[in-house]
């Protein structure tokens, strides 16, 4: 290997009551790609945040190109060649790429006249050098969450910084834009930059990296090379314990059709229709996955079919019974329990209560009023057993849910659906920016709801969870439903190319 | 730490009054006044004198009502800006029923005339609310607007619809003199075996006590029933409280209405308690004040009666400066806006930290240490 670029020795970050990094030294060599794996709480994003100057180590010391240094701030970091790509982007949509390049550090003439030409021209120039595919004169809102990333990446390089650190970057991210990802990632190191990946997505970190470093509990568990190292191995050092990497998936006679969508239209914006003409059935005890790149409509037919969105064509039918036209509290009364896409948006209200959040949809139940009061008792206990039978880690449930992790605050969604018996389950994106524990905890309850006799319809853009979990597996693309294959019938790379649009022409049974 | 960061907030509302106070003191030093003796006269004034302190209890039962009204809607994040003119419309109905019939009992007139005066404000927020439902056409404008064209028609009517036909070629402009059973009743006869007497304790009525178990109703209201859970919940995240089957225009619907019924009571301590007719000249910005009143109670309707005390006591403190210190009333009216300056500093400076800390705590659990992990099971 080429020469240091950075070496942490030792390093500690206490918080109070925990040691959120516990001695980590961590090596990174100039011109790799350096993973850090570990479950969410591992102390990825603490490591990140000293390296970055945002916190100051307890004990440790951090040296740069082998001269010993004190991060401050992020704007030492910056000085010294460290930049950093945040998981959640700081760009104003309004703006063209640009202007969002140039902010905070924007070149001007006399009297703060900006040199709007020159910085496009240096963006542009930045692009050309690094092979990235992007306008500097494009809105930034009008850009696809992949090109935004793009952005974010030529802010921290227009910077000056030779080494990025990448804080889970394709966790908004569909498969073809993570190709693309890598792609420029490898351009930056062939040209002798430095990238530190954070992830906890194995494959993707078998895929990309040169070294990965695993931390459990602050600890480094080890630092081993991508190369021959397969995922099975990475996951028993992340968890501290072997990982059924596959799900057993007992084979389940389907019961009758629950949920029966017919020829569903649904407005979007302007004249498109966001979903056109789209049919499927999902009977008792089977999952039925929709697969597609996202913005294909997805979210908008499951809105539509949880009664969150108008319906303008077509036939919506839940145990045989018309609910085109019925509000969400008539659909979830009917026993249609929803796991929404984001649970920050649709899920959860963060400044609640853990409790309050447990009962959100259900307040209405017998066993949680008094008349028109709240029947506290009733709901304390109701909550106390959901948090134990889900193992949801929470020390106080009159505690703000946004107190919780990510895990757990989804955790809270899926034992709040769960309840009262649901024979139907919509669940969008559900293991969406969970670590493998809380991954495999949900998807075991989704297997287990099939047992149980649901109907579920999961939507997801993670190819491996809907091909490992899927009954059936339908793709959207452009709004419709462009194929539907039986289980074993179609491989990722096949899904793939029906999710682009290219694999139209073959025998699919489309709706 | 979770007690730590709870008396912290409560500790706001007093520390912004402290720095208000600070802050007014450069303008008292500025008149070449000694910003100690100005408070302490106030202080004198205000608490050794039985007149002052019912005077402030008079001058805090209109605030109550306003500061609930314009708290009420804040909870579902609509700003009722419009308990100015829903308080005219209230006062002008309170005293239509109040003058125009005759020879009912007071148990059904006064009841009647509270109604009435709840009822007109609602229909009069009506037009705001359905406007914001079905159209998007913001609250804040369309109450505004709402206000003027309730000023204006307030004078409309006094002045040549209803005015008093025996007032006519005197210089008062106002209604006829509203029905005995109609008039809110005063505490003073509850009052005078204790010893108090004299006009401001007469002053004093029904409708204090009436403000204050109001308050403790929505408290509770708000806090322990089912439709008070689904205002949180529309206020928190509407998009996940309508997930959950919450109809949010109808809870944003009957909190406006409920906000407006009470914003109609604001007028009625002066019309009803102690005027007995409506005339050009009742008491005006109560509505605003009462934005101010909500500010410092943190939407809470329990905080809202401090807070409209602190507001009364201003008020009755700044003639008293006036009279005695030789401070000008302006003064007193600064010290309110600054004190209301320092509010939203010291909320959005707490809000801030509170947030932080939240965070911190909030990475405990994440950041699982053994200790953790042994606990958490």
């Amino acid at each position: 290997m080429s020469d240091l670029f950075i070496e942490l020795q030792g390093i500690t970050k206490r918080f109070p009551g925990v040691v959120a990094n516990d001695r980590v030294d961590l090596t990174v060599h100039r011109g790799e790609i350096h993973a850090i794996v570990g479950e969410n709480g591992a102390g990825k994003s603490t490591l990140m945040r000293v390296l970055y100057g945002l916190y100051q180590p307890d004990e440790g010391t951090i040296a740069v190109k082998g001269h010993a240094v004190t991060i401050e701030s992020p704007r030492r970091a910056l000085e010294l060649g460290i930049g950093m790509v945040h998981q959640h982007f700081m760009l104003i949509p309004v703006f063209t790429v640009a202007e969002n390049v140039i902010l905070g550090s924007e070149p001007v003439w006399g009297f703060g006249r900006l040199r709007m030409r020159e910085a496009q021209q240096r963006v542009a120039e930045l692009c050309r050098q690094y092979g990235f595919v992007l306008d500097p004169t494009a809105e930034v809102g009008s850009l696809s969450v992949g090109e935004q990333q793009r952005v974010e990446i030529i802010k921290v390089l227009y910077r000056g910084a030779e080494l990025l650190i990448l804080d889970e970057p394709t966790a908004v991210l569909v498969p073809q834009e993570v190709d693309e990802l890598f792609n420029n990632l490898r351009q930056l190191v062939a040209q002798g930059k430095t990238v530190i990946f954070i992830s906890h997505k194995l494959d993707e970190v078998l895929a990309i990296s040169d070294q990965i470093t695993v931390l459990r509990r602050g600890r480094v568990v080890g630092t081993v090379p991508a190369a021959g190292t397969t995922k099975a191995q990475l996951a028993e050092m992340m968890v501290g314990r072997p990982v059924l990497v596959e799900l057993a998936h007992p084979p389940v006679e389907p019961g009758p059709v629950r949920l029966d969508v017919r020829q569903v239209r649904v407005p979007g914006r302007g004249t498109r229709p966001a979903v056109r003409d789209v049919s499927f059935a999902v009977g008792a005890g089977e999952i039925y996955g929709i697969a597609g790149v996202e913005g294909n409509g997805q979210t908008e037919l499951v809105e539509a079919l949880v009664g969150l969105r108008r319906i303008t064509g077509g036939q919506l039918l839940i145990d045989g019974r018309d609910v085109t036209h019925a509000t969400a509290r008539a659909i979830r009364l009917m026993g249609v329990a929803h796991i929404p896409e984001d649970r920050h948006r649709r899920g959860i209200a963060l400044p609640m209560a853990v409790w309050e959040n447990m009962i959100l949809g259900h307040h209405t139940r017998e066993e949680f009023t008094h008349g028109a009061l709240l029947n506290r008792p009733g709901i304390r206990g109701f909550v106390r057993r959901r948090v134990g039978d889900y193992d949801i880690r929470v020390a106080d449930v009159e505690a703000p849910v946004l107190a919780l992790s990510g895990g757990n605050q989804q955790k809270v969604v899926v034992a709040r659906e769960f309840s009262f018996a649901p024979q139907v389950l919509v669940a969008a994106q559900p293991t969406r920016g969970l670590d493998i524990g809380a991954t495999e905890f949900v998807m075991r309850q989704l297997l287990a709801a099939r047992s149980s006799g649901m109907a579920v319809l999961l939507v997801s853009a993670n190819l491996e969870e809907i091909l490992s979990l899927s009954d059936r597996v339908g793709v959207m693309y452009g709004g419709a439903l462009v194929a539907e294959f039986a289980r074993g019938e179609v491989s990722a790379a096949e899904l793939g190319l029906y999710m682009t649009g290219a694999g139209r022409t073959g025998e699919a049974r489309a709706g | 730490m979770k007690h730590r960061l709870l008396v912290l907030q409560m500790a706001t509302p007093v520390l912004a009054i402290l720095f208000g106070m600070l802050s007014a003191s450069v303008i008292i030093l500025a008149i070449g006044r000694n910003p100690l003796d100005v408070y302490a006269v106030m202080v004198r004034f205000n608490l050794t004198r039985t007149d002052s302190l019912f005077s402030i209890l008079f001058k805090t039962t209109p605030l109550i009502f306003a500061g609930l009204a314009v708290a009420l809607s804040f909870r579902v994040s609509l700003f009722n800006i419009g308990v100015e003119g829903q308080y005219y419309i209230g006062a002008f109905c309170a005293a239509l029923v109040g003058f125009s019939l005759r020879g009912l009992p007071a148990v059904l007139h006064l009841p009647l005339a509270l109604l009435a005066a709840a009822g007109g404000a609602m229909v009069w927020a009506l037009v705001p609310i359905v406007l914001k439902l079905r159209r998007g056409a913001h609250e804040v404008i369309t109450t505004i607007m709402m206000n003027y064209i309730a000023s204006a028609l307030l004078l409309y009517l006094i002045n040549d619809v209803f005015r008093d036909p025996t007032q006519i070629g005197t210089p008062r402009v106002r209604t006829p003199l509203v029905a005995a059973a109609a008039r809110v009743p005063s505490l003073g006869p509850l009052l005078a075996p204790l010893g108090l007497h004299g006009s401001d304790v007469e002053k004093l009525n029904l409708l204090l006590p009436v403000g204050i178990v109001i308050a403790v109703v929505l408290a509770y209201f708000l806090s322990r029933t089912r439709f008070g859970y689904e205002v949180r919940a529309v206020a928190f995240n509407p998009l996940a409280a309508e997930a959950a089957g919450i109809p949010n225009a109808r809870v944003q619907f009957g909190m406006f209405m409920l906000s407006a019924g009470i914003a109609g009571l604001v007028g009625l301590n002066d019309i009803l308690g102690f005027f007995g007719y409506l005339d050009i000249d009742f008491p005006k910005g109560l509505g605003f004040l009462g934005i101010s009143v909500a500010l410092l109670a943190k939407n809470n309707p329990l905080g809202v009666i401090p807070a409209a005390l602190l507001f009364g006591f201003l008020d009755r403190g700044a003639a008293g400066v006036q009279f005695f210190a030789r401070v000008p009333k302006e003064i007193i009216v600064i010290l309110q806006a600054l004190i209301i300056l320092a509010i939203v500093v010291a909320y959005e400076l707490l809000t801030r930290y509170v947030r932080t800390q939240r965070k911190r705590e909030a990475e405990l659990p994440v950041t699982a240490t053994p200790a953790a992990e042994a606990t958490g099971r």
